[in-house]
């Protein structure tokens, strides 16, 4: 790895004044599990690192029924799944919060990391999309919001200007009836990223859904809103051939990535029996005894 | 390039070192104080054979700078066992054959010690889950989970 200069700042000021007198040379560092890969790769070669470690405004998770969830960006996966008040109100996000990567990258990552990383082969982008979160982003000229679908840019592109900071994550307040899922596909038990994933959020009223959001993640190059899909599925009473139907709806306007650890049609294929999965299950019926 | 004076407690002890901001937490632990128990594997946070506890936590130190380590409790697979006894789980591995080469021991050890420290009764799923971050290459791992149960059942009399 190159020579590096270590920073620590410790304010969000000094940090966004770091990064602005540094420029491109300087990359902010949380966890530093992605960005050492990186570093070690030659793929990334800042000569500075400007440290968030001692940012406390980055850190804490908090609820109110007025404001909705904060996630500080320094929270780590391990500690978002074990949050008492994730678990309680958004359950979806705790449980994937608890199953990605492993257990030491769950203690080491940051949830900001991974989302300014932009690395498609992630969990926490659909499920945030479905959930309806906005991202709060500071920068020398004050703070803005960015809503999560609009955050993810690209392949490992996002919003964040140069010299932004994410400082923290927001969900909206839980409202009565609302639900989520949430399905990753492995290639193999021990790879630890997913190939495709899929987020499912609605609210149920009368035995019908509504506000219903499918979002793709991992198999395409950022996480991807199923809108037609979602539609298929407002407002009809769920069957196993609604919920074919669905994931071949989903499946055709996929857009896929195609690489190394799957090919287009692979994923394609995976995402269909992944959503058909998902909205059986979310509406209790048992899809393994009936054809695809 | 920048260098830190870094204060942390290493399997019980107090020390001090100075480190270049580029040194991986794996290399600082091996290299700068001679604590070879942990092992490089991948270095890319794949394998498990690095893996020590910070804070109490199961960590990568490939995925770590030394410089990060600042004000921290960690222990090394050198810090498990009490002067000539074996930790539970060391003696479980052995009994149930729980290593071959004894590569990735290290990393399991630690895994399965913070498993045992947060769950005294896990059951084979937990067990397997709480090692999913570490491969072996040898055992087929059913010597593994077979030791982190016994090495639990010892600790909880049964
Ligand atoms: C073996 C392995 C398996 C993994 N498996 C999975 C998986 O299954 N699912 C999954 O979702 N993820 C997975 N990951 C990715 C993991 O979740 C990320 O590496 C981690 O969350 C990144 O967080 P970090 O704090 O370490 O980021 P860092 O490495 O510190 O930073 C990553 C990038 O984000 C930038 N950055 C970080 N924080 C901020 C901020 N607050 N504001 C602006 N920019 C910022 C950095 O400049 C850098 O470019 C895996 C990683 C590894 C190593
Ligand atoms: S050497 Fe650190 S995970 Fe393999
Ligand atoms: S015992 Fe050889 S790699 Fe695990």
């Amino acid at each position: 790895m190159r020579n590096l200069d270590y920073l620590e700042p410790e304010s969000l000021d000094e940090a966004l004044r770091m990064l602005a007198d540094y420029g491109d040379e300087a990359a902010v560092f949380a966890g530093g599990t992605a960005l050492l890969l990186a570093m070690r790769q030659r793929m990334l070669a800042p000569g500075i690192v400007v440290a968030l470690g001692g940012l406390s405004a980055l850190r804490g998770i908090g609820y109110t029924p007025e404001a909705g969830l904060r996630i500080g960006a320094l929270s780590r996966h391990s500690e978002i799944a074990r949050a008492d008040i994730v678990r309680e109100h958004y359950p979806v996000l705790a449980k994937v919060a608890a199953g990605l990567a492993n257990p030491q990258v769950r203690n080491q990552g940051t949830i900001g990391g991974n989302l300014c990383y932009g690395d498609p082969a992630t969990d926490p982008p659909s499920v945030l999309v479905a959930l309806d979160a906005e991202l709060e982003i500071a920068g020398r000229s004050g703070t803005r919001r960015v809503a999560m679908a609009d955050f993810l840019v690209d392949y490992f592109t996002t919003a964040l200007e140069p010299g932004e900071i994410l400082t923290a994550i927001h969900l909206p307040p839980v409202t009565p009836g609302r639900v989520g899922h949430y399905k990753r596909h492995l290639r193999t038990p021990a790879e630890h990223r997913p190939v495709a994933n899929v987020a499912l959020t609605l609210t149920e009223r009368g035995g019908l859904w509504d506000d219903v959001r499918l979002v793709i993640g991992a198999a395409t190059p950022v996480a991807q809103s199923m809108a037609r899909a979602a539609a298929a599925l407002t407002g009809q009473a769920i069957t196993l051939d609604l919920a074919a139907e669905a994931a071949r709806i989903a499946a055709e306007d996929l857009t896929p990535v195609s690489d190394a650890r799957g090919s287009a049609a692979f994923r394609r294929q995976v995402v269909r029996a992944t959503v058909r999965r998902i909205v059986a299950e979310a509406a209790g019926l048992d899809w393994s005894e009936a054809a695809a | 390039m920048s260098h830190h004076w870094i204060s942390l407690t290493l399997n019980g002890e107090t020390i001090e070192a100075e480190v270049p901001a580029n040194r991986l937490l794996s290399d600082f632990l091996r290299d700068q104080l001679a604590l070879t128990g942990t092992k490089r594997g991948c270095e890319t946070g794949v394998c498990g054979a690095c893996s020590i506890l910070i804070d109490g936590e199961v960590s990568k130190s490939c995925l770590s700078l030394a410089v990060q380590a600042h004000g921290k409790t960690i222990t090394t697979v050198e810090g498990l066992a009490q002067g000539q006894a074996l930790h539970v789980l060391q003696a479980a591995f052995m009994e149930h054959g729980g290593l071959q080469c004894g590569y990735c021991t290290p990393g399991f050890l630690i895994a399965a010690a913070d498993l045992l420290s947060r769950n005294t009764s896990p059951d084979d799923a937990e067990i397997r889950k709480a090692l999913s971050g570490n491969i072996c290459r040898c055992t087929g791992y059913q010597g593994i989970v077979d030791a982190v149960r016994a090495a639990a059942e010892n600790l909880n009399g049964t």
